[in-house]
Parts: structure tokens; C-alpha cells; sequence
């Protein structure tokens, strides 16, 4: 092993033009920057899109949770198309349906209950974090398994 | 009416999460498409030109697209341009931030002062970017602009009703396939026009055929040697959509 800690590569999806894109992005960035900085960081989609470099490569190292705002599942798919694991894709409508008293509204800024769905699924995601970084030891490793159920609100 | 989209600017924004200037890019395009230009512009998000199909891919010929990127990177205009088509315009956030002497952005969830400057900035710039590209000829089967005036019987007579944002998530261009002489055939919009004909009451035969063609030809392309297997194929696929109709 390279003895570099491993950590888990949050991907949201850029959806421009619903709400449940900009709850993506939100939660991604609630992990990344509030609630495990120290295991996950973030990747763009525009440049897996591209197929950069320095962004396949930490998808070849890490695990990723991915985070999709519609039934397209852009992230899903760019993660894969990328060669990357993915340890467990979100969909945002599906969070929604375990919490609908957070009724999501806006793009550009969200209303409180976005960011209340956004702060729910942000949980859910550090639960599938904490569960990989637990299980690899902090070391690097390319499949996940037994991930934890998730449950009816949370 | 059936909404055949008359002619509109296409934003793609490069949303790059990782930086500031990407959350510029995503808010101003919003800004754009909610507030400043709602009835002439409409988006893509990036990472459908490659999860998504052939209508998605189709966007930046279909509509002259500006590109709105965040970094030197250009992730919008160069995907845009490798899995759809050259866009017609681009704007850079951090040439833009450096030509206006703007602060430096800060803050991907919460802009700081000068990211909303260059929010409010970008977004102007996009505005004045749409404006001229209207006034241009765009040809939607080569995703070129042109000098020509082209046939334009539909979409300057269609009322626009869309006043809000819009992404592809299941609104992108409508496409169908087609089999012809044993080659499968993508037509863009084709759906639509066939919902426009049948609206207006028009019955599959010789007599429509010409017309339908006609609209066809404007948002793809008919090698003229291959013209009557075409229209063969397409008052074909007419009648059963009209059959269809009917029996609903």
C-alpha cells in the first residue's frame, strides 16, 4: 500500500436548471466542507467530462458516492464512464420521498427546506462515509460492500 | 400550438464545483435564463453531452451556444465543442474578473462581494453575447452561422410560452429514428412537427408531404439523393403517429 490515506470522492451532479441539482450540490458541499473534510473531497463533473487526468486518477484510487438530482443520473454515469467505483449513488428525489416535510424550492438559492433536505441527505452520505473509511482501515481499496441500509427518514 | 423552439441561444455553464469562479458560471447562466433573456435562451447541463442521447448531443447545432467557464480549463467550451458542436460564443470568468478589475472570488456555496460582482458581470456579458447572436442567421443543420437567409415557415410563427429555466432533464430536443434503406436515421425535432401537422389538421398524404418536408429539412439534413426514401419513410412514420393519435 502507498500509505496515503484514502478518502471517499463526493460527486454532484451540475444540474442548472431544477432544484434537486442545486440540493446535490449543496449536500456535496456540506460533506466536504463541514461534516468529514478529513475523509472526502470533491470532484467536478465538467472535468471528468473531459476526462482529466488528475480526476480519473483519484477515482482509480478512491471510492466514490455520487449524488443525482434527475433520472439521468450524469454523475452515476460519468463516475463509471470513468473508470471509477461507485460505493453508493444518491438520488435526490429518492431522499426527498423519506423526507417530504422538506419541501425544496429555488435554484439559484434554496429555500429553507432545501437546505434542510440538503442537510438530510448530506447525513445519509457521511453514514456511507464513515461506513467506507471503517472498513478500509483508511487504506486505499478499489470495491466496496455491505454497505449500510438506509432506512425510512434516515 | 405546439412549441417547435423558434430560434433561441443555448448557455452551457461549466458548474465546476471545485471553485468559485464555477459557482459564478452556474449563477450567472440562472441569471440569465430566469431574469435577463428568459424567452430567448435555454441550457444543457455539461455532463449530459456524454450521459445523455442523441438530442442532447445535438444542442450546440441546434442552438448557437455560448460557453461560460469558470477557469482556464474550459471544460464548457471545449466538451461543448468535442460532443456537440463549436459554440458560437465563450466567456471566461477569470479573463472577465481580470478585465473588469474585479476582486478575487470567493466562496463556492456562498459567493463573497466580488463574486456576486462577477455574477452580475458575467451575466450581462452573456445578455449582450445573446443579443447579438440573435440578429445573426444560425443554420441548424450545419450548426454554422450563415448569410442566407434560411426557410423559416415554423419557428417565427410559434408563440413562446417558456419563462423559466430549463435544463435537459427531460427537455431536451425531441428526436426520432427512423430506418431507412436499412440505415437507422436520427431526426431532430421530428416529433414536434408531427404534433404541429396534426394540430392543424393536416392528413398524411402527397399533399402535406411537402410541407412536412420542408420543416424537416430545416433542423436536419436530407441528402438530396436519398430525398424520396426519406419522405417515404417519414409520411410512413406520419401515418402511424396520426393512427396513433386517433385511436387515443
Amino acid at each position: 500500500m502507498t500509505g496515503v490515506r484514502q478518502k471517499v470522492v463526493i460527486v454532484p451532479c451540475s444540474g442548472i436548471g431544477k432544484t434537486y441539482g442545486s440540493v446535490s450540490r449543496q449536500a456535496a458541499y456540506i460533506v466536504v466542507e463541514d461534516l468529514r473534510p478529513e475523509d472526502t473531497q470533491l470532484a467536478a463533473l465538467s472535468r471528468l467530462v473531459m476526462g482529466d487526468e488528475a480526476s480519473r486518477e483519484m477515482l482509480a484510487r478512491n471510492p466514490a458516492i455520487t449524488i443525482d438530482g434527475c433520472k439521468l443520473a450524469c454523475a452515476t454515469k460519468m463516475v463509471r464512464e470513468s473508470s471509477g467505483v461507485v460505493a453508493q449513488d444518491f438520488a435526490v428525489l429518492d431522499v426527498y420521498r423519506r423526507y417530504k416535510q422538506f419541501k425544496p424550492q429555488g435554484i439559484s438559492e434554496l429555500n429553507e427546506g432545501g437546505e434542510q433536505l440538503a442537510l438530510a441527505l448530506a447525513e445519509e452520505i457521511v453514514g456511507v462515509v464513515d461506513h467506507i473509511i471503517t472498513n478500509s482501515g483508511g487504506k486505499e481499496h478499489r470495491s466496496i460492500n455491505n454497505l449500510p441500509e438506509r432506512g425510512e427518514n434516515g | 400550438m405546439v412549441d417547435l423552439p423558434k430560434k433561441k441561444v443555448g448557455i452551457v455553464a461549466c458548474s465546476g464545483e471545485e471553485l468559485a469562479e464555477g459557482t459564478v458560471t452556474r449563477l450567472a447562466a440562472l441569471k440569465v435564463l430566469e431574469h435577463l433573456r428568459p424567452a430567448d435562451t435555454v441550457t444543457i447541463c455539461l455532463p449530459l453531452f456524454l450521459a445523455g442521447g442523441a438530442g442532447d448531443r445535438a444542442f450546440a447545432r441546434f442552438y448557437p451556444t455560448i460557453a461560460v467557464d469558470g477557469c482556464e480549463l474550459r471544460c464548457a467550451a471545449r466538451a461543448t465543442e468535442m460532443y456537440s458542436s463549436k459554440p458560437a460564443a465563450s466567456v471566461m470568468v477569470r479573463e472577465l474578473v481580470a478585465e473588469k478589475a474585479l476582486g478575487q472570488p470567493e466562496g463556492k456555496r456562498r459567493l463573497n462581494g466580488a463574486g456576486l460582482q462577477a455574477v452580475d458581470e458575467t451575466a450581462k456579458r452573456i445578455a449582450t453575447l445573446v443579443d447579438d447572436l440573435l440578429e445573426k442567421h444560425w443554420n441548424r443543420r450545419t450548426g454554422e452561422f450563415t448569410e442566407i437567409v434560411p426557410v423559416q415557415t415554423v419557428q417565427t410563427t410559434l408563440q413562446e410560452t417558456e419563462k423559466v429555466a430549463t435544463c435537459s432533464c427531460g427537455s431536451g430536443i425531441p428526436i426520432q429514428k427512423l430506418i431507412i434503406s436499412g440505415q437507422e436515421v436520427t431526426f431532430v425535432g421530428l416529433p414536434l412537427i408531427f404534433q404541429q401537422f396534426r394540430e392543424a389538421g393536416k392528413a398524411p398524404g402527397d399533399a402535406t408531404l411537402g410541407e412536412i418536408m420542408d420543416t424537416v429539412k430545416i433542423y436536419n439534413l436530407v441528402p438530396v439523393e436519398d430525398e424520396p426514401a426519406y419522405s417515404e419513410a417519414i409520411l410512413g412514420e406520419y401515418r402511424v403517429f396520426c393512427g396513433k393519435e386517433i385511436a387515443r
